[in-house]
């Protein structure tokens, strides 16, 4: 007994002159003092205890912290993932039209009415030259000069290709959700609706459509969208059944939520992927589609666009650079959206990951 | 239970063709008012050539034709000729031959043009796609991606003009623009097509032992052919490649494998047959949107098949003729997804309708 409270009282006295000890060690150096204070302060302590003590308890700041991390991670793994050659490529194609079309002012040696007016344009030469100082790739039908025509028409491409496909998309995701949402009636008759647009030849029918309302770019942009709504409704519908099935939905119907809520905030948000994965894939669709209507001869001629440009130069084989300039560039421009478009399909199925790995 | 299979099947193909036909009887109407609402005159149109044609004539003309009655009129006077076999007579492209006929003969041109298209594409694009999915993410794979990705985005009226260009100014081997026999070749003076029995020219050519004629067709037919296989391979190729590789991770193929069969073995019988499956549907499809005739390559080659008279009749307002071919292009397009539908029960046992 006795030598128990011995041992006991001499522990604390090495215990303490230790404490001591060691306390005259930090303060000996502000930085150390620094150091203890930063550390085992009373919140570190009490959270250590509580760690220790508290089953399953963490702390919310830390995890926090973790989860950041771990998104940071996933991002840089999805970077990785998107990030390989061909897809780099692709981006610098889109840069490279997309600078096209917000410096054309700039790199352009002619004014947009000089390209498109045919009074202003016959002042500054003649029409289907060859390449000359005055007109680095030649001219084209009308006196146009090619490379500044070229270099406006970056933003009609452009400004089409987007503005299509965003009014299809958002067509297609509400045609595709209610009928997948409603089922039954509904989606049958959509369904029949959809099965029918896709029975006739959808070029012809778009040149049809545009001869009948008028030949502006709007009429062209809007029938070619609205051509273009199927096929996003039918790959919008086939994910919104299978997102209908899962649990959170059904927990939103029992806590009350109206149809409109679990449509456009539960399924809208979940099922969405596809559509974004389609998105780039169908601007390099779309504007080689536009191309090909200008083709024909069905563009808007008051724009400058490669299409039209082809057009022109259609039959004029000795001038062959008044086709080749803006063929190249219809091919950068479909070639940097499509690059773009597989590798972000690769970077975000879920399917082809796991047939890499 | 194979009875019972095919009873179903046979209820299942009457309700298809049964949907075929209300849905081409849509597209009749919608066609029908799409046409006649186009912003085209097609009398001006005609007499364009003559300024000197006095009005009355004009009027004349546009009462001869039916023009100048209401809409509806027009409507139930063309439905009941259509379906009397009525369906008009052209009136710009083809002056005054029943449209009937004039499909009759310009449908053949149109086949003959897709006949090497048409066999080439699948057979290219699956050794293509195998040998993609067989060399994963090696330099044969890119290779074989970045030129389906380039036939892909090219389009194909730029790469037509650029065929045309190298086979008429660097080969000097065709005259510039249409391509003809008769110019280039100076043997083929007295050619004129006048054994006409079938409509094929090639199958003409053959009955009637004219070799002039089947070397002139099938100079016609080359450069859109190539044009045309190297614009449609992609689709065909990705998907065989995709399900390749769905199909290289099966259980069976590494069984395969594991009990030595060689390698080539296991592609071809084990896989391959296998992956054909998806790959099927996307070759009747594609035969489809073949047939139906590619306004480009007939525009810019010059070639009188469906698509060209179709560009002509849109640009000249030729209402009978544009509605009597999209009734044919609508008629084969749905024809296609029903051949696509039953051959996939077909290929595939285990689909059942």
């Amino acid at each position: 007994m006795v030598g128990m409270l011995f041992g006991i009282v001499s522990f604390v006295v090495v215990a303490f002159l230790l404490l001591l000890f060691v306390i005259s060690w930090v303060q000996s150096d502000p930085q150390r003092v620094q150091f203890v204070r930063l550390y085992f302060n009373k919140e570190n302590i009490i959270r250590a205890v509580k760690f220790l003590i508290v089953p399953g308890w963490r702390d919310q700041k830390f995890s926090q912290k973790e989860y950041e991390i771990e998104k940071t991670k996933s991002k840089r793994k999805f970077f990785r993932r998107l990030l390989k050659p061909l897809t780099l490529i692709g981006i610098g194609l889109i840069f490279y039209i997309i600078f096209l079309a917000i410096y054309a002012p700039w790199i352009a040696i002619y004014p947009l009415e000089v390209v498109t007016n045919v009074a202003q344009a016959i002042d500054y030469g003649l029409p289907y030259t060859l390449p000359s100082p005055l007109h680095p790739w030649g001219t084209t039908r009308f006196a146009y000069d090619l490379y500044s025509r070229i270099i406006w028409g970056a933003r009609t491409i452009i400004s089409f290709g987007f503005l299509t496909i965003i009014f299809a998309s958002v067509g297609g995701i509400i045609v595709g959700t209610i009928s997948g949402y409603y089922g039954g009636k509904v989606d049958a008759i959509i369904m029949r609706i959809v099965d029918f647009s896709l029975a006739f030849p959808t070029l012809v029918v778009i040149i049809i459509f545009t001869e009948m309302i008028s030949r502006d770019l709007i009429t062209i942009l809007l029938v070619f969208g609205m051509f273009a709504i199927p096929g996003y409704s039918r790959l919008m519908r086939a994910s919104v059944l299978a997102t209908k099935q899962r649990l959170y939905i059904e927990a939103a119907k029992t806590s009350g939520a109206g149809n409109f809520k679990i449509m456009f905030k539960h399924i809208f948000s979940n099922a969405i992927s596809p559509i974004i994965i389609r998105f780039f894939g169908g601007v390099g669709a779309a504007i080689l589609g536009f191309a090909g209507i200008a083709f024909l001869g069905f563009g808007d001629a008051s724009f400058p666009d490669w299409g039209t440009d082809i057009n022109y130069g259609r039959g004029h084989i000795s001038m062959i650079h008044t086709t080749f300039f803006p063929g190249i560039f219809i091919l950068i421009a479909v070639l940097g959206f499509m690059l773009f478009g597989d590798g972000l399909r690769d970077a975000l199925d879920p399917r082809l990951k796991a047939m890499s790995k | 239970m194979k009875m019972v299979k095919s009873k179903n099947m046979l209820m299942y193909l009457v309700k298809r063709v049964l949907i075929m036909v209300v849905m081409i009887f849509f597209v009749l109407v919608a066609t029908f008012f799409l046409t006649n609402l186009m912003e085209v005159n097609p009398v001006l149109n005609k007499m364009s050539s003559d300024p000197r044609v006095p009005w009355e004539i004009y009027l004349e003309e546009r009462e001869r034709i039916g023009v100048d009655k209401p809409i509806f009129e027009r409507f139930l006077i063309y439905m009941t000729n259509f379906f009397q076999g009525n369906w008009g007579r052209s009136y710009i492209v083809a002056d005054g031959v029943p449209v009937t006929t004039l499909i009759a003969q310009i449908f053949p041109p149109t086949i003959e043009l897709v006949l090497i298209p048409i066999i080439l594409i699948p057979i290219l694009s699956v050794k293509l796609g195998i040998a993609s999915a067989k060399h994963r993410n090696k330099w044969q794979d890119s290779i074989i991606r970045g030129v389906i990705m380039l036939g892909v985005c090219v389009p194909i009226f730029f790469l037509a003009t650029l065929i045309q260009f190298f086979a008429s100014n660097i080969l000097n081997v065709y005259t510039y623009g249409v391509i003809d026999f008769e110019t280039s070749s100076a043997n083929s003076i007295n050619i004129d097509y006048i054994n006409r029995l079938t409509g094929f020219r090639l199958i003409d050519a053959f009955l009637f032992n004219d070799q002039a004629l089947l070397q002139d067709s099938l100079l016609h037919i080359l450069l859109p052919s190539i044009a045309s296989i190297v614009v449609s391979l992609a689709s065909i190729t990705r998907q065989t490649r995709a399900s390749m590789l769905d199909v290289m991770r099966m259980d069976y193929v590494r069984t395969a494998r594991a009990k030595g069969v060689a390698e080539k073995d296991v592609i071809n019988k084990h896989a391959l047959r296998n992956a054909l499956i998806p790959t099927s549907n996307e070759i009747v499809g594609l035969v489809a949107s073949l047939l139906i005739g590619s306004l480009f390559t007939e525009m810019i080659f010059n070639y009188k098949g469906m698509g060209w008279y179709l560009f002509a009749a849109i640009q000249g307002g030729d209402y009978v003729v544009i509605m009597g071919l999209i009734i044919v292009d609508s008629i084969i397009i749905l024809s296609g997804t029903l051949v696509a539908d039953v051959l996939y029960t077909v290929i595939d046992p285990r689909i059942v309708y």
